[in-house]
This record gives structure tokens, sequence and C-alpha cells, in this order.
């Protein structure tokens, strides 16, 4: 069999895994219009417990209890530190996935896109991924440090005002679409 | 025309019936207007046949002449194809102007790129020439197609059932173009009498899956979202990339050498 063959076969079978994926999740969506809601607030929710999970992960408890405490006390908090971070790993992910959609709705509800910030956030997107993974097994093989928690009340400590504002304005603009589609339907219906 | 097989004569038949049954419905339910690439593909595809079925009968199957005719002709039902598809593209994303605006560029600029690159790894044997040409636009249309729908996918992007069964029908066929080509390209004389078979057959199955797509009249307009004020997006878009970005270099600060260990 010659290499061009396996070459075109290889490629068509990347096209079509990309194909099926893609479709599949096409089909399962809604259109932006109709939930222009703010997306998942998860984001913000795990911020109530901050000072708890910073005070779970903080060093000097730790070196203070492995002086103190027995050797089995210490590998059962470090377990729990692990899923802590773990869990605080996720909620970061929840924070990034929820401003990126929030992004995409936007984009696709605005007249005009800057390819600049679509393709930024397409690199933000991968390298995000990346890290995320690598500090995710690291964590789950016992390597990774503990995050430190410092600055994320910044990043996650809810939307801006504005974001806000152009949340609602999705909202209403998507019921005024909503109601226009529902009348253009019925006209439709008339007609026929 | 003795030289083609009895299967293969039913098939192109059966072929030939449904291209017909696929046009009547076009313009029975008025789609022709919302699709007229998709009718002019389909005409001209239905018409190659015609020529194609005389030209053996004038001639034989195998005769320079009919073999001439055959590929002029092939042409022509690519170009409609490429057209149809890019009709699919622009019903897709057209409501969504912003996304639309940079979509088209990069499905063409894609298009380019698989097309320049499909050539190039292509032998130039003179009477490969056309095969590789067909190859190449059959492989850029499954490129502009998955682009398109991993678009569609990223953007949160409703495809029409029919516009979608209709991308699938398009997609699956270029699909098997490509490796059926290929195929012939490397097993020239003992897979040639295979080629066409197959090539009826993958056709067969798009055409039954275009005809199920467009049964029923489509809305001549499609309702997009309505659009935001252009403020909203040039306000959030770089804020909100900030913020992704700062969430980059948290995780940046994590795996950095002086965070402490558990």
């Amino acid at each position: 069999m010659s290499l061009l063959f396996y070459l075109f076969s290889g490629l068509i079978a990347l096209l079509l895994i990309l194909f099926v994926w893609s479709v599949r999740s096409t089909r399962r969506r809604v259109p932006p219009s109709t939930r222009a809601e703010i997306p998942d607030d998860d984001g913000r929710r795990h911020m109530t417990y901050l000072s708890q999970i910073r005070q779970a992960l903080a060093a000097t408890d730790y070196e203070f209890l492995s002086k103190r405490a027995s050797k089995e006390m210490v590998r059962r908090v470090r377990r729990e530190r692990q899923s802590v971070a773990l869990g605080y790993l996720a909620a970061l992910r929840r924070d990034f996935q929820s401003l990126l959609r929030m992004a995409r709705v936007i984009a696709a509800m605005s007249p005009q896109v800057a390819a600049v910030h679509e393709l930024e956030r397409l690199r933000l997107t991968a390298k995000f991924v990346w890290q995320y993974e690598v500090i995710r097994w690291k964590l789950l093989a016992g390597l990774a440090p503990v995050p430190q928690l410092d600055g994320l009340s910044n990043l996650v400590s809810g939307l801006s005002v504005r974001m806000e504002k152009a949340m609602n304005e999705l909202g209403e603009r998507a019921a005024a679409a909503a109601e226009l589609a529902s009348s253009v339907n019925r006209r439709s219906l008339d007609v026929t | 025309m003795n030289e083609i097989d009895a299967f293969d004569k039913v098939l192109w038949g059966l072929n030939v019936c449904l291209q017909a049954r696929l046009l009547v419905l076009l313009l029975n339910r008025k789609n022709h207007r919302i699709f007229p690439f998709l009718f002019v593909y389909l005409l001209i595809a239905f018409l190659q046949n015609v020529v194609t079925m005389a030209s053996y009968r004038i001639w034989a199957f195998s005769s320079s002449n009919a073999v001439r005719i055959a590929w002029g002709t092939q042409g022509l039902v690519i170009l409609g194809r490429a057209l149809a598809v890019a009709e699919i593209s622009r019903r897709v994303l057209e409501s969504y102007r912003g996304i639309w605006a940079l979509a088209w560029r990069m499905l063409v600029g894609s298009a380019v790129l698989v097309l320049l690159y499909s050539l190039a790894v292509a032998s130039f044997e003179w009477r490969l020439l056309v095969l590789n040409a067909d190859r190449g636009l059959e492989l850029t249309m499954t490129v502009v197609l998955v682009t398109l729908f991993l678009f569609a996918r990223y953007y949160e992007v409703t495809i029409e059932p029919a516009v979608r069964s209709l991308a699938i029908g398009f997609f699956l066929y270029s699909c098997f173009a490509v490796l059926n080509d290929t195929i012939l390209e490397s097993w020239r004389n003992r897979y040639a009498t295979h080629w066409n078979l197959a090539g009826m057959l993958a056709y067969l199955a798009s055409l039954l899956l275009w005809n199920w797509a467009v049964r029923e009249r489509q809305p001549e307009i499609t309702l997009g979202p309505a659009l935001l004020s252009q403020g909203v997006y040039q306000t959030l878009a770089p804020e909100i990339n900030l913020r992704l970005k700062l969430l980059n270099e948290h995780l940046n600060q994590i795996l950095g050498p002086e965070a402490k260990r558990p």
C-alpha cells in the first residue's frame, strides 16, 4: 500500500471523528438567544468558602500538624488537602468555562467581531486546558504543590456590572426575538 | 454499454431516478428558492448522467471520447457541489453577522490551503491529473464542512435539521470520494472495475439522505438572534480575555516552583 493511501486515510479518519463530534454537539444545543441568562454561577458560589479553603490549605497548619499528630493522621490530612485542591482546581475550571461561554455568546450575537480577540481566546483556552490537566495529574499523583489562593478573589468575585448589564440586554432581546419568532410562525400557519 | 455490469446499470438507473425525484421535490416544495445552488448542482449532475449515458451508447464505455466527456463534465459537477457546500455554510451562519464575517474568511483560507496541499502531495502524472484535482476538491469540501460544524459548535449556533442532513450527505460523499480516488490511484488496474460501483453506492446513500432532508418545505428566512449593540462586544471581549488570562496566570503560579508541597 502506498504512503499516499495511508496519508489520505488518516486524514479522512481524523475529519470523520471531528465531524461526528461537532454534529453530535450541535444537535443538543439551544440557540443562544433563548437562554441569555448569566452563565453558570458556580464560580461565585465556591467563593463563599474561600476563607475555609485557604485555611485548609495553609502551609503553616500542615507544618504544625506534622510535628504534633500521628503519621496516620498526617496521611489522612494530606489526602483531604489533596481532594480540596482538586475541588478548587475544578472550581477554577468552572470559572474559566463560564467566562468562555459568555464570551462566545456575546461574540455570536455581535454584529462585528475582532479576529484578534477570538484567536486570543482560543489560545488562552488551549493553554488553560493544558495547564489544568498537568496540575490535575500532578495532584492525583501526589507530585503537585498545593495551590496558592491569594489573589483568586479578584478573579472570581463576581462579574462586573457591565457584564450584568450586557446579560440583561441579552435577556430582553431574547424575549423580543422569541416573541417575533412565535408571531412569524403564527402568521405562516395562518397562510398555510 | 454492454461493457457495464448489470448490477452497475441498475444502480446507475436508481441514482438517476433518485436525482430526478430530488429535483422534483425541490421544485414542488419550493425549496429550490432556498437552496438554488443545490438545485443547480443536482441539475448538472442529472444532465451529466444523461450525457454520459448517450456517449456510452454512441461510442463504447471505454472509448476515449466517452472518457473525455465523463471527466470533462465532472469538473462542472464538482464546481456545482462546491457552490452548494458554500450555500450551506452561508445558510448556517448568515444570521450571525459578526461570526459569519470571520467564518467565511476562515473557510476560504482553509479551502485554499487544503487544495494546495492535496495537489502538492499528488503525483503529477498526466493521466491522473483530473483524478488528483477531483480528490483535492473533494478533500477541500470535507475540510470546509468540518470547519463549519466546529465553528457552529464553538459558538453554539443551532443548525436546522434539513441543512444538517444535507451537509452530512455532502460530507460523507466527499470523504468516500477521497478514499475511492486514492485507492484507484494506488491500484489502478485491479480497482478500476469496482471504482464506479463504490462511487455509485456512496452517491446513492447521499441521495437518500438529501431526499429525506428536503421532504418538507423549508423556511425562506432563518430567524437568527437579535444582535447586541456593537459596543457590548468591544467592551466585554477584551475584559473577558483579560480575566481568562489572569486565570491562566493563576494556574501558572500553581505550577511554579515556589508553591508549597502538601
